[in-house]
C-alpha cells in the first residue's frame, strides 16, 4: 500500500487556485499462452506523484516518478509555475473553481500480490483441458490479465481519499476452420473487479464456459455472410453496453460537447424512444455494486450517478469541475486519470441502458427477418454519434426463430436515430468491464445494457 | 540513481541470479505538452518518468519485469520478481538474446525549444481560424518529448541513446449552425520547428475537407467499385493486412493464410512495402531491438512478393523462420507513377476514403466498416461527402491487383505513404 505522502501538504496549496495532489501506483500482470506456448509473461509496476493546479481558466500539471514527500513538494511547485506561465499567455482571468464539498473516502479491498506462478498454473490447467478435449481446433489462445490503480489524493478543497481498484480477467480465444477452409474465431473475456484469485481458483470452473465457446465457434464455422443493408436487429446486452458507452456516452462528455458534439444542441430534447433510460453509475447500479465502482474522482469530487437519458430525453452531461462551472451544472465525480503522470479527464465509469419489461424470447419471436447480434470485438463512434461495432457472433432471425450463424461483420448507425427506433427492451442487464476506453489516456470502464430491438445498418456482401 | 547507474546496477543484479542470458534498459523521459480544448489553450503539462525493463532467461525460462523506480531497493525487488517469473515459466528453447557491441545514438531534437513550440502552436490555431473558419478544433496536443536511455546485455550490447522530437495531434470537425461533420484528426512527428505545423503531413487537406463534410449525401444503392484510400487510411489498411498475414500472432498460431508463401507473389507487382525506421523521413526510429540486435530496414513485400515476415526472434525460432530486421511499424511504401488526380480521373463511380472505422478483419481477411470523412467519386471527379456508407471486401484480394499507387507520398514522421487505389469493394448505403 502507498504511504501517505500527501496529507502533509494540507493547507499548503497556493491561494487563489484549485489544486490536486495525487500519489499513484499501477500494477499490471499479463500472460499469454498461444497454443500451449507462453509468449508473454510480464509484470509491470509504475508509480509516482502528480499535481495539477487550476488558475484563471487554465491548468498546470507536473509529475515525477518518485513516491516521496520531497517529490510531492517539487511537483506542486512545478505545476503551480506551469499554471502561472500558461495563465500569463492564455489565461482567462477566472480565478479558482467554485468550491466542492470536503470529505474523505477510503476503499482498500484486500490485495494479495499473487506470484506469476498462480497465473501460469491456471492458464496451463485450462489449456490442457482445451487441448485434450478439442484437438481439432485450429488454435487456442489464453490470456490472463490483471491491473490495479491505487490512488492517494488530497485537494485544496479539503477532500482526502485513498482508493484501490483491482480487476482480473481470463480471455479465451478459440479458432476453428470454416466451411471454405478459412479460420473463424470466437473469444470471451471472463472475470471482473478484484484480484485474480477471487475469480479464478480452479481451471475446472471454466470448463463449462470453454464447452459453450467451442459450440459457438463450431456454429460460426458454418456461418454465412449477412445481407448488407438496414435491418431490424436484436442487439444483445453486450452490444447495448457498447452502444451506451461509445455512441452515446462519448457525445455527452462535456469536453466533447464543448468541442462540438451532436449532443450540444439536444440538451433537454428527445434523443431516444421513451423506452430508453441511461445512466453513468458511480459505485452501485440497480441495487448492486457497479462492475468497477468509483467513490471519488481525481479532482476530489465525491462520485454520484450521472443521469444521461431519462425516458428518451437527454437530461445530463458528464463533467469535470471546470465544465460543470461552464454549464452551471453540479460535478458528479467523472474526472479520472490513468497514471500518476496523467491529468484527470472526463471519463465514463459504469455506463448502462436501464432494463425494460420485455422477455428476450418474445423479442426474438417478434422479428420476421433480421439478426440477433450477440458479441462485439470493438466499437468506435464520433462526436456526430455515428457509430460502428464489429460483430464477432450473431445469428439470422427468420420468422421469429434463430436461424443460421453469421460470419464476422460490422454494424453502423447514428446513435440518436437508432435509439429513436428502439421499440422493445429486455428485462435483464448484461455488464462487461474487461476493456479500456481510449481518450488520450486508457481507462478501465464498465458498460452494460439489456437487449434492444432496433434498426441498424449491417455490413456484409 | 541516474540512467547509467540504474542500468549498470540492474545488470549486476541480473548477473547474480545465475541466468544464462539477461538484459536491461533504463530510460528517463521528459515530456512538455500544451493542450488546447475547444479552441482555447487549457493545460501546460511537464512530466518526468523513468522506465527500467528487465529480461532474463534462465534454463530457457524467460521472465520480464517493467518498473519506473530508479532506486536500489526497487531494482532489487524487480530482479527478484523477474527471476520468480522466469522460474514459474516452462522451458522454451526459442528464447534468446543476441550479441552486440557498443553504440551511441543521438536522434531527432533532444533539446526542445518550448517558446518556439508555443508560438508554432498559437500560429497553428490562428491559421486554422483564418483559413478554415468552419472548422472547430476539438482538441490539440503539442509536445516535445526527450529521453536518455541505456541498454545493456549479458552478450556485450551497450546502446546509449539521446533523443527528442516535437509532435502534434489535432482533432477537429466542421460546423455550420447546428450541422456538424464527422470528427477527423491528424498527427505529425518532427525533429525541428522550421516549418509551420500546418504545413506538415496532411493537415491542410484534411482541414479543408472537414468544411466540405458538413453536408453529406447518403449512398442510395449497393455497388461494387473502386476505392481510393488516402495516405493515412492506406497506412491503416496495410497495417490490418500485415496483422492478418505476416505478424507474430498469426504465424505462431498458424492461422495466417500466407504462412507458406515466403517468396511468392501475394500482391500487385507495383507494391513494395518496407519497415524502415532508419529512413531519413522517420523521426527517432528504432535503432535496436529488445533482443539486442541492431535494427535495419527491410522489405516486407517487394514488387508484390512476400519478402519477409514481421517476426520477433522468439516466434521466428519457434517456427523455423528468420526474424525481422526491426520491430517497428514505420511503413514506407514505394510511390507510383501517376498523380492522384489522374487515378481519380479514371474512376466513373467510386469512393475516396479518408478513414475506415471497422471491426477487426476476420482471420480470412474479410473486412467491413464505415467509410468516414469520405467522398463519392463520380465521372472522374471528387463529388459530395458521404455519410452512413459502409465498405466491405477482403484484405488479401484487395491488394492483389491495385488500380494504382499515387506519385505523391505523405510523410508524417512515422510513415511515408502514397494514395492506394483498389477495385472490387462493396459500397453500400443505408
Amino acid at each position: 500500500m502507498l504511504q501517505d505522502i500527501v496529507s502533509q501538504y494540507k493547507g499548503g496549496f497556493a491561494p487563489g487556485a484549485s489544486t490536486e495532489l495525487r500519489a499513484q501506483r499501477n500494477l499490471t500482470r499479463r500472460l499469454a499462452l498461444v497454443s500451449g506456448s507462453l509468449t508473454t509473461n510480464q509484470r509491470t509496476s509504475v508509480g509516482g506523484i502528480g499535481a495539477r493546479v487550476y488558475k484563471d481558466g487554465v491548468y498546470g500539471f507536473a509529475s515525477a516518478a518518485e513516491l516521496t514527500g520531497e517529490a510531492a513538494g517539487k511537483v506542486l511547485e512545478s505545476a503551480t509555475a506551469n499554471a502561472e506561465l500558461l495563465a500569463r499567455h492564455a489565461g482567462r482571468g477566472t480565478g479558482a473553481l467554485p468550491p466542492v464539498a470536503q470529505g474523505s473516502e477510503t476503499h482498500l479491498p484486500e490485495y494479495p500480490d499473487l506470484p506469476q506462478k498462480v497465473y501460469i498454473d491456471y492458464l496451463q490447467g485450462l489449456d490442457g483441458y482445451i487441448k485434450s478435449k478439442y484437438p481439432g481446433l485450429e488454435s487456442r489462445t489464453l490470456v490472463a490479465y490483471h491491473d490495479s490503480m491505487e490512488k492517494l489524493l488530497l485537494s485544496s478543497d479539503g477532500f482526502f481519499s485513498h482508493c484501490l481498484q483491482p480487476r482480473s480477467y481470463v480471455y479465451i480465444f478459440l479458432t476453428a476452420k470454416g466451411r471454405d477452409g478459412a479460420p473463424v474465431e470466437v473469444f470471451e473475456p471472463l472475470g471482473g473487479f478484484g484480484t485474480f484469485d477471487r475469480h479464478f481458483t480452479d481451471p475446472a470452473g471454466l470448463y463449462a464456459k470453454v464447452d459453450e465457446l467451442y459450440e459457438l465457434v463450431m456454429h460460426k464455422a458454418e456461418g454465412v455472410h449477412p445481407d448488407a443493408g438496414s435491418k431490424t436487429v436484436i442487439l444483445g446486452g453486450e452490444l447495448a453496453g457498447m452502444l451506451a458507452h461509445e455512441a452515446v456516452g462519448h457525445t455527452v462528455e462535456a469536453d466533447l460537447v464543448l468541442g462540438g458534439s451532436v449532443a450540444g444542441p439536444m440538451f433537454g430534447k428527445r434523443v431516444a424512444s421513451e423506452l430508453v433510460t441511461m445512466t453513468d453509475f458511480a459505485s452501485t447500479a440497480f441495487g448492486k455494486a457497479a462492475p468497477l465502482p468509483v467513490y471519488v474522482d481525481d479532482e476530489g469530487v465525491k462520485a454520484e450517478d450521472a443521469p444521461l437519458i431519462r425516458d428518451g430525453i437527454l437530461v445530463g452531461y458528464m463533467h469535470n469541475r471546470q465544465s460543470a462551472q461552464h454549464f452551471g451544472h453540479r460535478p458528479l465525480g467523472s474526472a479520472r486519470a490513468w497514471l500518476f503522470s496523467d491529468e484527470p479527464l472526463i471519463r465514463m465509469r459504469n455506463t448502462a441502458v436501464h432494463p425494460g419489461k420485455d422477455r428476450l424470447e418474445d423479442m426474438i419471436a417478434s422479428v420476421d427477418d433480421g439478426y440477433y447480434l450477440l458479441k462485439t470485438g470493438n466499437g468506435q463512434a464520433d462526436s456526430t454519434g455515428e457509430f460502428m461495432f464489429g460483430i464477432s457472433m450473431g445469428y439470422e432471425i427468420k420468422k421469429g426463430k434463430i436461424a443460421r450463424p453469421i460470419l464476422d461483420t460490422t454494424i453502423s448507425g447514428v446513435a440518436f436515430d437508432m435509439l429513436r427506433s428502439v421499440d422493445m427492451v429486455s428485462d435483464s442487464v448484461n455488464w462487461s468491464s474487461s476493456g479500456f476506453c481510449g481518450k488520450k489516456q486508457p481507462m478501465p470502464v464498465g458498460l452494460g445494457g439489456p437487449a434492444l430491438r432496433c434498426r441498424v445498418t449491417i455490413g456484409g456482401r | 540513481m541516474n540512467v547509467k547507474e540504474t542500468a549498470r546496477y540492474a545488470l549486476e543484479k541480473l548477473r547474480a541470479t545465475g541466468a544464462q542470458q539477461y538484459c536491461c534498459e533504463a530510460r528517463s523521459a521528459r515530456k512538455s505538452e500544451f493542450n488546447v480544448d475547444g479552441g482555447l489553450f487549457s493545460l501546460l503539462r511537464t512530466t518526468i518518468d523513468n522506465r527500467l525493463d528487465l529480461t532474463l532467461i534462465k534454463d530457457q525460462r524467460r521472465g520480464k519485469v517493467l518498473i519506473n523506480e530508479f532506486t536500489r531497493e526497487g531494482v532489487d525487488q524487480a530482479v527478484a520478481d523477474c527471476l520468480a517469473s522466469a522460474e514459474s515459466a516452462e522451458s522454451d528453447p526459442a528464447w534468446t538474446l543476441y550479441e552486440g557491441g557498443r553504440k551511441s545514438f543521438t536522434l531527432g531534437a533532444p533539446e526542445g525549444d518550448m517558446d518556439k513550440l508555443f508560438e508554432r502552436s498559437r500560429e497553428l490555431l490562428e491559421t486554422i481560424k483564418r483559413d478554415y473558419p468552419k472548422v472547430m478544433v476539438e482538441q490539440m496536443i503539442v509536445e516535445h518529448d526527450s529521453a536518455e536511455s541505456l541498454y545493456l546485455s549479458s552478450l556485450g550490447a551497450e546502446y546509449a541513446t539521446r533523443e527528442g522530437r516535437y509532435a502534434y495531434s489535432l482533432m477537429f470537425s466542421g460546423h455550420e449552425g447546428e450541422k456538424t461533420s464527422s470528427f477527423n484528426g491528424c498527427g505529425v512527428s518532427a525533429d525541428s520547428l522550421d516549418q509551420p505545423l500546418i504545413e506538415l503531413g496532411e493537415a491542410r487537406r484534411l482541414l479543408a475537407e472537414a468544411e466540405r463534410q458538413i453536408d453529406t449525401v447518403q449512398t442510395d444503392s449497393k455497388f461494387v467499385g473502386p476505392v481510393v484510400f488516402t495516405p493515412g487510411c492506406a497506412a491503416n489498411m496495410l497495417y490490418e493486412l500485415l496483422s492478418n498475414y505476416v505478424m507474430d500472432g498469426v504465424i505462431l498460431d498458424g492461422t495466417s493464410q500466407w504462412k507458406d508463401n515466403l517468396g511468392d507473389a501475394v500482391a500487385d507487382p507495383r507494391l513494395t512495402v518496407s519497415a524502415a525506421p532508419l529512413h531519413p523521413g522517420i523521426v527517432c526510429g528504432e535503432r535496436y531491438q529488445a533482443d539486442g540486435r541492431l535494427s535495419e530496414n527491410y522489405d516486407i513485400i517487394r514488387d508484390g512478393r512476400l519478402a519477409s515476415f514481421m517476426l520477433s526472434s522468439f516466434v521466428a525460432r519457434k517456427t523455423g523462420r528468420e526474424p525481422a530486421g526491426n520491430g517497428s511499424m514505420n511503413l514506407v511504401v514505394k510511390e507510383g507513377e501517376l498523380p492522384v488526380e489522374s487515378i481519380i480521373a479514371g474512376i466513373d463511380k467510386g469512393l475516396l476514403v479518408n478513414r475506415f472505422s471497422g471491426g477487426s478483419p476476420s482471420s480470412n481477411g474479410d473486412f467491413s466498416g464505415v467509410a468516414k470523412n469520405s467522398f463519392l467519386i463520380e465521372n472522374g471527379r471528387i463529388g459530395p461527402a458521404v455519410s452512413e456508407t459502409m465498405i466491405s471486401g477482403n484484405l488479401a484480394r484487395m491488394f492483389e491487383k491495385l488500380r494504382g499507387l499515387s506519385r505523391e507520398r505523405v510523410a508524417d514522421g512515422e510513415m511515408l505513404m502514397p494514395y492506394i487505389a483498389v477495385d472490387g469493394i462493396t459500397i453500400s448505403g443505408k
